[in-house]
Parts: structure tokens; sequence; C-alpha cells
């Protein structure tokens, strides 16, 4: 009986020092999954918000130095994201489109996605949209997202963009090979898909009222 | 006698040459104008009666002129004003007026179309849903267009006179 016990006891000592082990290797291998695997793998859903569910997908090919974009973002898929993703309503996925007149888009796509594979995606996007005055000028990105995001965030995120590259730009690549697949040329270029049709939405930026009202009506359509 | 024979079979020929470039005239810009308003009736392979106007409001918005209720408004009747004249001018009924009203409607856009060229806007014109080229592009055509429905609207003009004096 004695013996029993001590080996139930062994047992239960063993499984409880393995099983976190065994999960932490799990949350290891995804994490790794995430910051090291080859280069095929897919960042669009770190540079998405809300659930992949959502009966509306809407998709926007941008550019972080275009202008539009900015206006785009700060405008209509802020108030976009507030306003249908907690509801559960609207999935909304970044593909980075950085155009070769912008002289610095390429870099802060690079560094967008290095804060995707970091976590931080969405604050480093508010960051590069609001401050677009400040690095598109300088080209000091770096500069820029380190006085918005906090230092750890930061150190992550430079030793990604450092360490990271060739999946990073395999990232930005296979967005942009998506959007000239569907003739994207300029940005903001804004797909929306509702019960499996793809509807592109006129270039140039969507004022938000308008789009709302689209969504309302597709929503209604259920 | 022959000389004058042959100035007064020369005139009818001059006439029915001009009326046939008109006749053409006029049923080229109507088939344009039921293909503008098809564009943004039909497109993703199917048809958008109940909500063309949303994408189409987008499209004109993005030409950064009107105020939104103007907007929303002309997103509702543009395709439809643009299918009725369109078959007007197929079927050749009330063309010097319908000439007039096109003109006017050409005279319009390319204000919009030389305002987006001009502020550098890098827009779809919308002028034929989702098939549209660049502004720039959309302009010339707008001007060839023009240059058609205002030759049609003369041409009405002139031989409405022409019947009225005859009778």
């Amino acid at each position: 009986m004695n013996r029993f016990c001590v080996k139930v006891l062994v047992l239960i000592a063993l499984g409880g020092s393995l099983l976190p082990a065994l999960l932490g290797a799990g949350s290891r291998q995804s994490s790794l999954g995430t910051k090291s695997a080859a280069p095929a793998q897919d960042l669009t859903a770190l540079k998405s918000a809300g659930s992949r569910e959502a009966p509306i997908t809407i998709e926007v090919f941008s550019d972080y130095q275009c202008p539009q974009c900015r206006v785009f973002y700060l405008d209509t898929a802020r108030q976009l994201m507030q306003t249908y993703i907690p509801a559960g309503k609207v999935y909304y996925v970044h593909r980075d489109f950085p155009l070769s007149m912008h002289s610095h888009s390429r870099e802060a796509a690079r560094w967008a996605n290095a804060a995707a594979m970091a976590g931080v995606f969405q604050s480093t996007e508010e960051t590069l949209y609001s401050k677009q005055d400040q690095w598109g000028s300088t080209g000091k990105i770096e500069d820029t997202l380190a006085s918005a995001l906090s230092p750890a965030d930061m150190k992550k995120v430079r030793a990604i963009e450092a360490t990271q590259g060739a999946q990073i730009d395999a990232a930005i690549a296979r967005d942009m090979a998506l959007g000239e697949s569907r003739g994207v040329n300029g940005t903001p270029s804004i797909y929306v898909f509702h019960k499996g049709q793809m509807t592109p939405l006129p270039p140039g930026g969507v004022n938000y009222s308008l789009l709302k009202q689209y969504i309302d009506y597709l929503l209604q359509q259920r | 006698m022959s000389q004058a024979s042959s100035i007064a079979m020369e005139r009818p020929r001059t006439r029915s040459k001009v009326g046939f470039f008109l006749i053409a005239a006029r049923i080229v810009l109507g088939l344009v104008f039921v293909y503008a308003a098809y564009a943004k009736l039909h497109f993703n392979g199917t048809w958008h009666l109940r909500d063309y106007y949303f994408l189409f409001a987008m499209g004109i918005d993005s030409y950064r002129m009107l105020p939104l209720v103007i907007v929303e408004w002309m997103a509702r009747i543009l395709p439809w004003l643009e299918l009725g004249l369109g078959a007007l001018l197929v079927v050749g009924a009330g063309v010097r007026w319908v000439g007039l009203v096109v003109s006017a409607l050409l005279v319009i856009f390319m204000v919009a179309l030389a305002h987006a060229a001009l502020g550098g806007l890098e827009i779809n014109c919308g002028c034929f849903g989702n098939s549209s080229v660049k502004p720039s592009r959309e302009l010339m055509l707008d001007a060839g267009l023009l240059a058609l429905a205002l030759a049609v609207s003369v041409g009405g003009f002139l031989s409405h006179r022409a019947r009225k004096s005859q009778a």
C-alpha cells in the first residue's frame, strides 16, 4: 500500500513537472513558428483585426507613406474597427503594397511586419499613419516608433527586424503578389468579401459614412 | 442646265451624308450612355439594382468636390438618367433636347475629371463602373463624346427648323 502510494505520488510529481514542460514546448513551438519559421509563413493573421468568422472581411492594400492611405486609416478604418470589430461583424486585413514612388514605404512596411511578429501591429500601424509627416520626410522610422512603443516592445521589434529580414520581405512580397494578381496599381485598394463574393471599392479611399451604409446593407442580407 | 442639275443633285447627297453621320453619332452616343448605366448597375457578374448606389456614391465622393448629400442623390439618379438619355438617343426621340442635356452632363463630367486630373487624385473615374480608366484618359473620351453630342443637338435643331420652314 505504501509502495503503491509512493508510486502514485511519483507519477503525480512527474506529471506535474512534465505537463507544463510539454505545454511550454508547445507554446514555444508556436512562438518559434511565428518568429523563425521558413519564409513560407503567412503573417496575414498577425496584421489583421477581428474574428475570421465575421460575416464581412475587408482587405486593404496600403502603403504607409501614401497620404490617401493615411486619410483612409485615420478617418475611416479606425472608426470601422471600433464599430464593427468588437461586435464580430468585420474581419479587417492589412495587406502591404509599398509603392516604389515613396522612398521610405518599404522600410516602414518592414518595421510594421516586425511589429506584427512582436504582437504590437495595431499600435505600430497607428503610429506610422498618425506620424507619417514626421518619418515620411526624414526617413527616421525607428525613432518614430521608439517614441510611441514601450522600450520592451521596441526591443522585441528591433530584434525581429534585425534577424527575420528574409521572412519579412517574403511576407511583403506575398502581399504585393496578391495585389498584383488582382490588378492593384494604387493605394489604398480596398476589397470587401461577403458571402463568397469579392467587391473592389473605388480606389483612393472611402468615406466612413458611405462605407458604413454599405456594410450595414450587407449585414442585413444575412 | 447640266451644271445646275449637278448642283441640285450634290446638295441632297451632302445632306444625306451629314444626316447619316448624325444618325450614327446619335446611336453611338446613345449606346455609350446605355453602356455607362449598365456598367454601374451590373458588375462582378451580377445585377446590383439594390446596392449599386453604395459603390457608385463612393466613386463620386472620391472626387472630393461635393457634399455627401448631393453625392448620395447623384449616385441614386445618375445611372437611370444615363440609361434614359441613352435610350432616347438610340430610338431618336427628342434628339435636339436630349443632345443638349447630354452635352450639359458631359461638361459637368469633364469639369469633375479635370478637377481630379489637376489635383493629382489617383482615382478611378467611375464613368463605366469597375472598367473605368484614369480621369486624364477619360477626359479625352468625354471631349470626343461632347463633340458628338453637340453635333447631334445642333443637327437636330437645324433639321427641326428646316422641317418647320417647309411646312
